[in-house]
């Protein structure tokens, strides 16, 4: 007998020996994947009817400055480059902002946009064309100043390390709908990771299997491990894994312990995974056209990602965000339940180079804005926009007043706004928003006056559209139902805004 | 573990519900009996004390169910009255505005459960306190029918309660297995074949003991155990938050681990990790244990309120504290009155102010010097070293002295300076210039602001060679005169020879030293040539002062002329002054007023005493060295008396918002402090380990048990309170914690009184019928298999290829991670693959760095050490195959396993039975060979790039087929599976 009839006769044998042996388990628990397409979430009714299939958070690591994007205020232009009011500063803590600060006006112009006539800076203008289809939250505000505890606050609903983010809470709360690709992924751009690192995608006391997987775009493994060794092709690794669950299911039918058909499931996952991960992160399979309406290059790698600190190295032509927008697409595309995009380099103090209102932020804006107004498009024309989430923001918001720790005077490419917790604007569209303006703030923008917005508000209106009660959602862990929103009824989902 | 699968959760809750009142029945049957504490109070926990239960502020209708005589007084419940019980009457009524709970909250008992509650109050509604409140007591073993299973005590407990679920245990596990088994629980590696032959020859009675004896006396116990407690205390090697920079604090690590190889008891344990800098006599092991709470982060990010941080440390403290020793959450009771355990907000703060009073305020100091034993042992020796010098330096011989008084006649006069008498002397203004009988120089006449002057010194033996001119600046409290002392400052010293013929020339100064200099004035700056700088001696000038200057060759001549340019200030001018100048050499000249020619004698003359202060001097730099090396670890210091802060109650937890004041105390229901002791945080741990504490042994004991079977007695190893899981044997559980309390707390005792067991020997087969009727194997009938921990699943892989590294403690190491995983905001550290022998360190040195941990480790489920973890969850998951099939370092264990797998003799086949027996320490079945056999021939030609594969696990040659087999072999269920 030549081998490879020896092969095949070898491995028959010992898969009909197995399926007639396994009886049970094998279904029951293989299906039992942690990638579920149910979730594991404690069957506690907390499950509502989704507007939305799946999120894409796009979230602007440092804080863009919210007065010189979507607040216009000729008020506070008016009171530009003057003392500040002492009322703004009592009993105040800033994070950087010492004695008494000048006010700063916002630095660039504003014009009207779309059929609501949204006031909308001149640094993105391309968002200006879509802005029909997005809804402005001009009255967030949240109880942190700092930014490593804000970002936790943002995604995990508490400033402390531990605690799951949002992307877990809702693949835990709903599973994927992708059975070979994971179902809560990051792509990050900017150079550097968010300042609380990757406790923001951390599954806290959640499984492991609910963290996010950071799918990587500067060359290496798209996902960590999913490359064989050099030398192993895949049908070499298809040998190996045959033989592997040969020899598992020889041990399942010595001890009988269902924990070992699961594993042989989730070796074939991986094996799809290898296939089905580089596939579609690869853009290349997209057309020019589409990559020229985000502004993506493939296989571009920026200086900026390597760099011990790539705010000096900022160009306005960097595709890194633009590539991570059309993969964000893709993966929704794919069935990735909750997509997570990080840009770092948006904390514009103006005390070192790279860092100013005045020369840094416009060159941001340039890298996300048509990026971003392509996103919302090419998810519009292909009817996805409506059962996509986008969320836009930062962790807080800036300062009407200059910062002055370093420079008192106004000085160009120095020119920055401290950490502002108050009020500061994000926006929201597709999946069951209702496109328009929520929330005002006053003449200066330094407090919400009308419907103001909580994190928690927030983080209940995404799990509610998601198709998850913010409040019946729950995973029971010391001693307390714990939740994303916190243990208080105050998040509440923002009802005005849904369609 | 497969998720949550609900239908074997429910299915455990049904068996769990009838075994735990089939145990109870050891004391008293009341099977038929609703049970407070097992039936009712979850019940009223989860429906009703929300609202009406310990918490004032949340409370309604000012009615509480926790407490019996308020149900009573408020007609809630009247015993033994279902009809007249306001409590029945709420939860069966239908009209929305007097049903409870109330509609809104979406809450509703099932009928089954409105049953219970109606049978408890016909019962008499008798309320008990909560099981773990009250201290454990030694019960009588449970009788049982198979007398001749038990080994030990705790078997009787075991076997009780599978005989009353109908289960029988299952046989033991083939030796070689047990020994697999006990191997990774205790040490985290498996047994080497020499181990597993040695126990398969032994057949005698201690066999199993040895074993036993021997793992618990290796290093690598402490290295295993230490993980599960490094856990506990949210060790990390970074600081936490946006910049998460390095924190030196791996000496705790190691600390950990010799604790646990040197079987400290629990009660020290305890009290050097919570107060071991208010331990009387304390010794800086003791102050290294506090690194315990010095694990919690702080926030370097620009613009913190480190008062904010530190409060939240100390939180963090009071929470981990109760987690750890008492399964208690005290986190809730942070912002309200704990909902259903009885601690207050009162009592938090209360409880938060023993931990209130330490140094640390979000920085990382105070630091403590903790060198490690090897590192003290060369310290202390070179130490001994240096005083044996000195003293040896203190007595001089006889030898010397002779030689000394025969040296000192040699040179001239038994000194080393010539006072020199001034010949001339012009300023540029109009200073005189007077020399006194002591060869002192006066300056006279009006001060003025700059001069400049020419000194002109006879040289009195012309015959001799000079070889270097002193300075000595003097004050008025030495040598008189009018002008007071002020600072000097020679910008620029220039010297001239003048010959015989009156010729005269420039002499190069060199090698200028000053017995001290103002600083940025230092003495070379005066012959700098540069008119702007010069030699300075402010603050220094009320002393005497000096300066020398080498010429370049040794001279001769007729005259020596200085000038003192002094162009600097105001009346910064050379006061009282004396010259002099030697005709020694130049090395033997130290800027000192008075030289001491002992000294120089011993130094620069006498060979025996300058080879001895070379080697003391050497012996003092090595010192100095070594000291610099001693690793300084934060610790826990209390502040000093006078600057106790003063805690007050955060209300709703902000701290922004401080209440009343409260004073140290502990939550009096789980006893009062010692007597006469002062409270502090001693005290506390003086508390926690005290008789009367009810939880302290048993979450210990309950806990080792968890990492052992797999799920604690009580599954909720992190809530003891009214919240967590009924234990599901709780007399062995209070059997455990008492005997382990009875004998001095011994963690190895307590392993010996398990692992020893017939339980633990089980064989680990699943039926069908145990998998229905012990899913989740909380009755133990079955040996533990479940998935070696994150560290354990590296440690097993580097071990069997012979790979590992086995070193103990030192700084944490890097073993290769993918490229561009760290990449924090601002701190700029890097990870660096190691190289060399770190590079297959165990787990536990691998360096953990808090906001990006270890991807290999966090896949398998390690935590990332930014709060305290009690228990890991076990997943199962893709990534984890990625892990193993993928990561550098399990394919160059594959590779070095291949090619120990290589070096046998024999077939292909024989190589390949050798390298399963190394890793799974059984003979592989001819199935099993069958098929690796099947899968080397298969892999034949085209299919794999043999040198790429071999590189790729670090090796230059060998048979890459193989590579792929032990891959096969380390990826293997029952390889990552304990047996």
């Amino acid at each position: 007998m030549n081998l490879s009839l020896r092969l095949q006769k070898a491995r028959a044998l010992t898969r009909r020996h197995f399926f007639k042996n396994a009886g049970l388990g094998f279904g029951a628990v293989a299906l039992q994947s942690l990638l579920s397409r149910e979730g594991a979430g404690d069957d506690s009714g907390y499950k509502i009817p989704a507007k939305a299939k799946s999120i894409i958070y796009l979230h602007m690591a440092g804080s863009p400055s919210q007065l010189d994007l979507f607040e216009n205020k000729p008020a506070l232009q008016k009171l530009h480059n003057t003392q500040c009011p002492q009322e703004y500063l009592a009993g105040k803590r800033f994070a950087f902002i010492k004695g008494t600060p000048k006010m700063l006006g916002p630095q660039f112009k504003y014009r009207q946009h779309g059929k609501t006539g949204q006031w909308i800076s001149e640094l993105l203008p391309q968002l200006g064309k879509v802005i029909d289809d997005v809804c402005v939250l001009r009255s967030l505000n949240t109880e942190q100043f700092n930014h490593s505890p804000a970002q936790l606050f943002m995604h995990t609903g508490n400033p402390l390390l531990g605690n799951p983010s949002m992307g877990s809470w809702v693949t835990y709360g709903l599973g994927s709908e992708n059975q070979n690709l994971p179902g809560f992924v990051v792509l990050s751009s900017g150079g550097k990771t968010p300042s609380a690192g990757k406790s923001l995608w951390g599954s806290g006391f959640l499984p492991t299997v609910y963290q996010g997987v950071q799918c990587r775009t500067d060359g290496g493994d798209p996902i960590l491990f999913l490359s064989n060794p050099q030398g192993m092709g895949r049908k070499a690794r298809r040998e190996t894994l045959d033989a592997l669950n040969d020899l598992n299911r020889f041990q399942y039918q010595t001890i009988g312990d269902p924990e070992t058909i699961t594993r042989i499931a989730q070796y074939e996952l991986a094996f799809r995974m290898q296939l089905a991960v580089p596939e579609v992160m690869d853009i290349t399979r997209e057309s020019q056209k589409t990559l020229d309406l985000y502004g993506a290059k493939p296989g571009f790698i920026s200086k900026a990602e390597s760099a011990a600190d790539p705010r000096t190295l900022y160009k306005a032509d960097d595709p890194t965000f633009a590539n991570n927008c059309l993969l964000a697409r893709r993966l929704v595309e794919n069935g990735v339940r909750f997509v997570q995009l990080y840009d770092w380099g948006w904390d514009h103090h103006g005390t070192s180079p790279g860092e100013s209102v005045d020369e840094t932020l416009p060159i941001k804006c340039r890298q996300i804005d048509t990026a971003i107004a392509g996103l919302l498009t090419d998810l519009k024309q292909r009817d996805m926009l409506d059962e996509t989430l986008i969320v836009w923001g930062g962790e807080f918001g800036r300062t009407p007043m200059m910062q002055n720790n370093r420079h008192t005077e106004l000085k160009k490419g120095f020119i920055g706004r401290d950490h502002h917790p108050h009020a500061f604007t994000m926006w929201m569209a597709g999946g069951g928003i209702k496109p328009g303006s929520f929330g005002q703030t006053d003449d200066i923008g330094y407090y919400p006056t009308e419907n103001k917005v909580s994190v928690r508000d927030l983080q209940a209106t995404i799990l509610h559209q998601m198709g998850i009660d913010p409040h019946r959602f729950h995973f029971a862990y010391q001693g307390l139902d714990q939740r994303l929103i916190g243990p208080t009824q105050q998040g509440q989902v923002i009802q005005d805004i849904l369609t | 573990m497969p998720m949550w699968n609900r239908s074997l959760r429910l299915c455990f809750l049904f068996v769990g519900y009838v075994l735990v009142a089939a145990n109870c029945g050891a004391a008293s049957p009341q099977e038929e009996t609703v049970q407070f504490n097992r039936d009712v109070r979850p019940l009223l926990a989860k429906h009703c004390l929300a609202c009406h239960g310990r918490d004032e502020t949340a409370r309604e209708a000012e009615l509480r169910l926790d407490i019996r005589a308020a149900a009573l007084k408020a007609d809630a419940i009247v015993p033994g009255d279902i009809a007249a019980s306001q409590l029945m009457d709420r939860i069966r009524s239908k009209d929305p505005a007097h049903q409870m709970p109330p509609p809104e909250t979406g809450d509703r008992l099932t009928d089954n459960e409105k049953n219970i509650l109606g049978q408890w109050i016909s019962a008499g509604a008798a309320y008990e306190v909560h099981w773990s409140f009250t201290a454990p007591l030694k019960s009588a073993l449970p009788k049982i029918k198979g007398a001749d299973w038990p080994l030990l005590p705790m078997d009787h407990f075991i076997l009780h309660r599978l005989e009353s679920s109908g289960l029988k245990p299952t046989a033991d596990a083939e030796r070689a297995m047990w020994l697999r088994r006990v191997s990774l629980d205790l040490t985290g590696l498996p047994p080497s074949l020499d181990e597993a032959e040695a126990f398969h020859l032994d057949r005698s009675e201690k066999a199993f003991e040895k074993v036993v004896d021997r793992l618990l006396d290796s290093n690598a116990y402490g290295e295993h155990w230490a993980r599960m407690w490094l856990d506990l205390a949210r060790y990390a090697d970074t600081k936490g938050y946006e910049k998460d920079r390095h924190r030196n604090i791996w000496r705790f690590r190691d600390w950990v681990i010799a604790a646990f190889n040197n079987d400290m008891p629990y009660d020290q344990f305890t009290r050097d990790q919570l107060a071991g800098d208010l331990v009387p006599n304390r010794t800086t092991n003791q102050i290294l244990a506090t690194a315990f709470h010095r694990n919690t982060m702080t926030n370097d990010e620009g613009g913190t309120d480190n008062e904010e941080f530190r409060i939240a440390a100390v939180k963090d403290r009071v929470d981990t504290t109760m987690q750890v020793w008492m399964g208690l959450t005290m986190g809730c009771a942070k912002c309200h009155t704990h909902k259903y355990d009885p601690i207050s907000l009162t009592d938090y703060y209360s409880f938060f102010a023993f931990f209130n009073q330490t140094q640390d305020a979000d920085n990382e100091g105070p630091f403590w010097p903790t060198p490690t034993k090897t590192l003290a042992d060369k310290i202390s020796s070179t130490k001994a070293l240096v005083a044996q010098l000195e003293s040896s330096k203190q007595q001089r011989s006889e030898k010397f002295l002779n030689a000394f008084e025969l040296w000192k006649k040699s040179i001239n006069g038994e000194s080393l300076w010539e006072t020199l008498a001034l010949a001339e002397f012009s300023s540029n203004k109009n200073v005189k210039l007077i020399q006194n009988g002591k060869g002192q120089l006066i300056a006279q006449g009006e001060r003025p602001d700059k001069d400049t002057w020419t000194l002109t010194f006879a040289l009195a033996k012309q015959n001799k060679k000079f070889t270097a001119v002193r300075i000595d600046y003097l004050p008025q409290a030495t040598a008189g005169g009018e002008w007071p002392d002020a600072n000097v400052a020679i910008r620029e010293l220039t010297a001239e020879l003048v010959l015989a013929d009156g010729s005269s020339r420039k002499l190069k100064l060199k090698n200028p030293r000053a017995s001290y200099s103002q600083r940025s004035w230092e003495i070379h700056k005066s012959i700098d040539g540069k008119a702007e700088t010069g030699w300075g001696l402010s603050p220094k000038f009320n002393q005497p002062q000096t300066g020398i200057y080498e010429f370049d060759t040794p001279v001769s001549g007729e005259k020596l002329k200085l000038i003192l340019e002094q162009e600097y200030g105001e009346g910064l001018l050379l006061a009282r002054s004396r010259i002099s100048i030697s005709s020694q050499p130049g090395r033997w000249l130290a800027p000192v007023l008075a030289p001491d020619l002992e000294n120089v004698f011993a130094n620069h003359v006498f060979q025996e005493t300058i080879e001895a202060e070379k080697k003391l001097q050497g012996a003092k730099v090595t010192l100095k060295n070594l000291e610099s090396q001693i690793p300084k670890t934060p610790v826990m210091l209390e502040l000093d008396p006078g600057k106790l802060r003063k805690t007050k109650v955060h209300n709703r937890g902000n701290f922004l918002d401080q209440g009343q004041t409260v004073q140290p105390s502990v939550v009096s229901l789980f006893g009062p402090l010692p007597n006469g002791v002062s409270p502090n945080r001693l005290a506390v741990a003086q508390w926690l380990v005290q008789k009367e504490n009810p939880l302290t042994a048993r979450v210990m004991v309950n806990r080792i048990w968890a990492r052992l079977f797999g799920v604690g007695i009580v599954e909720t190893e992190e809530d003891f309170g009214t919240q967590g899981l009924p234990p599901s044997h709780p007399f062995l559980l209070d059997w455990l914690a008492v005997d382990f309390r009875e004998n001095d707390w011994s963690i190895k005792n307590l392993l010996r009184t398990i692992v020893l067991s017939r339980t633990y020997r089980q064989g680990s087969q699943i039926t069908s019928d145990r998998l229905t009727k012990d899913p989740r194997n909380r009755l133990l009938s079955r040996g533990p298999r479940f998935r070696l921990s994150a560290e354990a699943v590296r440690d097993q892989a580097l071990f069997v290829s012979g790979l590992l590294t086995r070193q103990i403690g030192g700084p944490s190491v890097m073993p290769p991670q993918p490229g561009g995983i760290w990449k924090s905001t601002y701190s700029g550290e890097k990870w660096k693959n190691a190289i060399g022998k770190d590079r297959y360190r165990r787990g536990i040195y691998t360096y953990r760095k808090r906001t990006s941990p270890y991807p290999a480790m966090t896949t398998f489920d390690a935590g990332s050490g930014e709060v305290c973890q009690i228990r890991r969850v076990r997943t199962n998951t893709p990534l984890q195959a990625l892990v193993i099939l993928n990561d550098t370092a399990f394919v160059e264990a594959a590779g070095s396993l291949a090619k120990k797998m290589e070096t046998e003799p024999g077939s292909v086949r024989q190589k390949i039975a050798v390298g399963f027996r190394i890793v799974l320490v059984r003979d592989a079945t001819p199935a099993e060979l069958d098929r690796l056999v099947i899968l080397y021939d298969s892999l034949e030609k085209k299919l794999l790039n043999q040198e790429s594969l071999l590189r790729a696990a670090g090796r230059q040659s060998g048979d890459a087929r193989l590579t792929t087999v032990a891959n096969v072999l380390l990826n293997l269920d029952e390889t990552l599976m304990k047996p």
